[in-house]
């Protein structure tokens, strides 16, 4: 048994866990009602991301960053390998199995990433900040995401370009740089995109993402919007979601599981999932401004802004508002991996906390 | 180390600078949620009901081919398409037995066409295409009655005639099983199977656009919510001329045979085509099994393409590739003379000239000219069966011509080693001797023989037949092209050539080719008549009107630009079928010098 400080205890993050706990719970609840077999295997998950919690908390965060450090680079050559011998696997590039569960790294990889970033970026506090606090993050951001992008999981890799934004901006990097890479962002992205032609960057979007096609994904998002919308005020109740229940709602307890929520309870339940969420981050953004180092802040930082885009992504794709990327509602989509994601990330900001006067 | 506060460890107005992004960003969610659930919440509320949104795809209109003139050779126009959406149909057996009725179709053909399809499926399932407007009426009269039912206006292909080119430019049918998933393809989805419609299908396809629709509950639609327009297919431009088409088509007339006409200088096909042929427009329509037995069944086989998947022996066509051979090997030169008499005993056998009459000691030239079969026994014993075969190969015979059509064969050129191997028995001097006039056990394609009279006319450049220009998108963005594409050369001397093209040029000036004999141009060409079965009696040896007929030529003879290859099945003698065909074909080809040579002077 691992030695546990009994002051540590007193500063456990109670507020973080419930507000998580209510959206697993939510989670559960809409999973088990559409398919209800599925509910218990999520259950399952759960267990299994709590045990990996406590770990998570035992363990004092700034070992935890150097242990990511690892993981980073197992993570690298993992994905190089796959991407070299992977050609036959085509398919199940994304996942391995494990026993009986089967895993998807670049998952695990995310928080990995976050410590990686984090170690280096602390690592760097007291020198006087100049180009290195862009261009090292970034050096070690974009091979991740070619290889992510590559895999093919433009999800991950899409969450990972906002994490690495965040640490490099809360770590320290200078406004004028700063101003500078989000232009040569802006200035590249359009002229890119604009050299090629249209067959080209359709072919591009298609690779990207396989599901691209021009009445699927379009007919998911209409159907989605009409689930959401056909919930009104106060819903249909927590059966009476025939949108969802018939099936005319694709992936209804996984990338879209929200749409199936928001018939059951309506514009009133659906917002309050959204203040869970809001309530969530800004839980994540006060651990990390109370944080006792650089790192912890940034770990702090790194998790709470994986956690709040992934969350925007879903709902912005399920909404309407963007484009149909594949991610998952974390806490909430059934999934092993990313709820076991979720809750790391939980678990790495709550230990950030507890540590906070030691 | 020990800090005595918590250090200023993030800069505080970094984090909340982040927090408020973060914060806009769900509360845009947020105003998106209150957009749906509560301005559009009823609407939304009464769309969800019985789910009135339907997916309506609009078919991208299949690319036009094109002949070298841009003349098109194979159009779309809007045709009628019943359509039905499982969903929406409370009895799908009582409306199969009434649509049955109104179109007068076996009941069996629209269940097969439902039978893999969920009866609760919101896709539309194309029942019938193509339906006249009298049937349109009659679904439209009954429309109450018919819940589920539209009918739907869709491109379909649109053909210059029932059978014109119905070999080259092949058919077009719905994806099958096997097809679906691939290349993005779905159910109903017109897929191009053979000749020019299966080259570069996937271009020509193009990409199906689509409508959401909300649609009341007879199925009918009652507004647009949202429209991807389809991407029509690139069109193809072929090195096909459709006169010359038209005229080989016409030229051949009822016959069943081939005629290919090539561009000796580049290998660009004029015109190809085949007959008999099939309605090729009834098979974009599911076939029932009657049809497809009859065509399969016909003895006169309308789905065999002659021209490329048609193997005959080449009979005295192949006299060419003797004469070549030994000039080349310089067993013979054009001073010394053969024997022709009427018949020549080898080996205890005798073998007979088609003519009945001892012509003497006849020169090379003049032995092709009268295609004296006694003189080019003795020729090719002379010569021996390896030199042959190897002339053969450098020509092209024996090997496909890649032309891209489908089901191209080979053909067959024996070989002492190839008997050897793949009989299991000893070459004879006797299949020399059948060789040597083109008969035994070889075997061309009509195509191939054009590919060997362009080599023989342009002085041995063996040209791949090229059929397709270019694939090009109607705004002009080019998707494939093809250059002419040399496939070999003949290493001969270029007095060999001349030699050839003088003696084949005094074969239709006044030898056995007279007959494609064209006013105000030089025709040069070598007439063939190839036996159908090997061993005859003397009587039956006069009765010729089961021997395939063949004429190859070229024109002018000075300068080829175009090769003539007229192939006529069981039909008689080629210079008496053949040779007449090809006249027609090369006046075609010719029209204004024909004319001006008609003139009156």
């Amino acid at each position: 048994m691992l030695r546990v400080d009994r002051r540590l205890l007193v500063q456990f993050d109670w507020q973080l866990f419930g507000l998580a706990g209510c959206l697993i719970v939510a989670g559960l609840v809409t999973v088990s009602t559409l398919v209800p077999r599925l509910g218990a295997r999520q259950l399952i998950a759960l267990g299994i991301a709590t045990v990996a919690a406590m770990v998570v908390l035992a363990v004092d965060y700034r070992t935890l960053a150097r242990w990511a450090c690892w993981g980073y680079g197992l993570g690298l050559v993992t994905l190089l390998g796959v991407l070299l011998v992977g050609r036959a696997a085509m398919g199940a590039r994304r996942w391995i199995a494990v026993g009986p569960v089967s895993l998807q790294p670049s998952e695990l990889f995310k928080l990995a990433f976050i410590g990686t970033l984090a170690v280096y970026l602390a690592s760097r506090e007291s020198s006087r900040p100049g180009w290195d606090r862009l261009i090292v993050p970034l050096a070690l951001t974009l091979p991740a995401v070619a290889l992510i992008v590559k895999q093919p999981d433009l999800g991950t890799a899409l969450t990972l370009l906002p994490v690495a934004a965040a640490l490099i901006l809360v770590g320290g990097a200078r406004w004028r740089h700063l101003g500078m890479l989000a232009g040569c962002g802006l200035a590249v992205l359009p002229v890119f995109w604009f050299l090629l032609r249209d067959y080209q960057r359709e072919r591009i979007l298609v690779f990207i993402d396989p599901s691209r096609d021009p009445l699927g994904s379009a007919w998911n998002v209409i159907q989605a919007k009409i689930t959401i919308g056909s919930g009104q005020l106060a819903g249909k109740g927590l059966f009476g979601g025939t949108q969802s229940r018939l099936a005319f709602l694709p992936e209804r307890h996984t990338d879209f599981v929200f749409a199936a929520f928001a018939e059951s309870w309506g514009f009133l339940g659906a917002m309050g999932l959204l203040v869970v969420y809001v309530l969530l981050v800004l839980r994540g953004f006060e651990v990390a401004a109370t944080a006792r180092d650089t790192l912890g802040s940034l770990l702090a930082t790194g998790a709470t802004v994986l956690l709040a885009t992934q969350a925007l992504v879903n709902l912005g794709m399920v909404t309407g508002l963007l484009p149909v990327v594949g991610i998952p509602l974390p806490f909430v989509s059934y999934g092993g991996s990313a709820l076991l994601t979720a809750v790391g990330a939980v678990a790495l900001i709550a230990n950030v906390r507890m540590r906070r006067f030691a | 180390m020990i800090r005595s506060r918590p250090a200023p460890v993030a800069p505080r107005l970094r984090l909340r600078l982040l927090a408020t992004g973060l914060g806009l960003a769900f509360l845009a969610v947020a105003g998106q949620l209150a957009n749906l659930q509560i301005l559009s919440g009823e609407r939304m509320a009464a769309l969800s009901d019985r789910n009135r949104l339907r997916l309506r795809p609009i078919v991208a209109p299949r690319g036009i081919l094109f002949d070298r003139a841009g003349l098109p050779l194979v159009d779309n126009r809007p045709a009628f398409t019943l359509v039905v959406v499982p969903r929406d149909v409370p009895d799908l057996d009582a409306l199969v037995g009434r649509l049955a009725e109104l179109l007068a179709v076996p009941v069996s053909e629209l269940k097969e066409r439902l039978a893999r399809v969920s009866s609760d499926s919101p896709w539309p399932i194309r029942l019938s295409r193509g339906l006249t407007l009298d049937e349109v009426a009659r679904i439209e009269e009954w429309r109450l009655d018919l819940p589920g039912v539209t009918v739907e206006v869709e491109p379909q292909r649109a053909y210059p005639g029932v059978r014109f080119a119905a070999h080259l430019l092949g058919y077009v049918r719905e994806a099958s099983d096997q097809d679906l998933g691939r290349n993005g393809m779905r159910r109903g989805d017109l897929v191009g199977q053979t000749g020019l419609e299966r080259l570069h299908d996937g271009h020509l396809r193009g990409r199906d656009g689509g409508e959401q629709v909300e649609v009341d509950a007879y199925g009918r639609m009652i507004r647009i919510l949202d429209r991807q327009e389809p991407v029509p297919g690139a069109h193809m431009w072929t090195t096909i001329d459709r006169r010359i088409q038209q005229a080989a088509e016409d030229a051949l007339g009822a016959r069943a045979g081939a005629i290919v006409v090539m561009d000796p200088r580049n290998g660009d096909v004029l015109a190809l085509t085949s007959h008999p042929a099939y309605p090729v427009e009834r098979f974009s329509r599911p076939l029932d099994r009657e049809t497809w037995l009859a065509l399969v069944q016909d003895p006169t086989r309308p789905l065999l393409n002659r021209a490329v998947q048609g193997i005959y022996p080449p009979g005295s066509l192949f006299k060419i590739v003797v004469a070549a051979a030994a000039l080349q090997s310089q067993v013979i030169t054009p001073f010394d003379r053969l024997s022709c008499p009427r018949q020549w005993v080898f080996g205890g056998r005798p073998y007979h000239n088609w003519e009945d009459h001892d012509r003497g000691a006849l020169t090379l030239h003049e032995a092709l000219q009268f295609s004296c079969n006694t003189y080019f026994y003795q020729l090719g014993l002379k010569l021996g069966p390896e030199k042959i075969v190897q002339m053969a190969g450098a020509f092209g015979l024996g090997r496909v011509t890649e032309s891209g059509l489908t089901g191209e064969r080979s053909g067959l050129v024996p070989s002492p080693a190839w008997k050897r191997e793949t009989l299991k028995d000893k070459w004879h001097p006797g299949d020399t001797v059948s060789l040597s006039i083109g008969q035994g056990l070889i075997t061309v394609t009509p195509l191939q023989v054009a590919r060997m009279m362009a080599a023989v006319a342009n002085g041995g450049t063996l040209w791949k037949p090229r059929l397709v220009d270019r694939v090009a998108t109607a705004d002009g963005r080019l998707l494939h092209e093809e250059a002419p594409e040399i496939q070999g050369r003949v290493e001969m001397a270029p007095v060999i050539f001349e030699f050839l093209r003088e003696a084949l040029g005094a074969v239709v000036a006044e030898g056995t080719g007279k007959q494609a004999r064209v006013p105000g141009v030089t025709v040069g060409g070598k007439t063939g008549t190839a036996q159908t079965h090997e061993f005859r009696s003397d009587a039956d040896r006069k009765r010729r009107d089961q021997d395939h007929a063949w004429f190859a030529g070229f024109a002018p003879l000075d300068e080829p630009q175009v090769v003539v290859v007229v192939f006529a099945e069981r039909a008689g003698l080629g210079g008496q079928v053949a040779a007449p065909i090809a006249r027609e074909v090369l006046k075609a080809v010719f029209l204004e010098k024909v004319a001006r040579a008609d003139l009156p002077r």
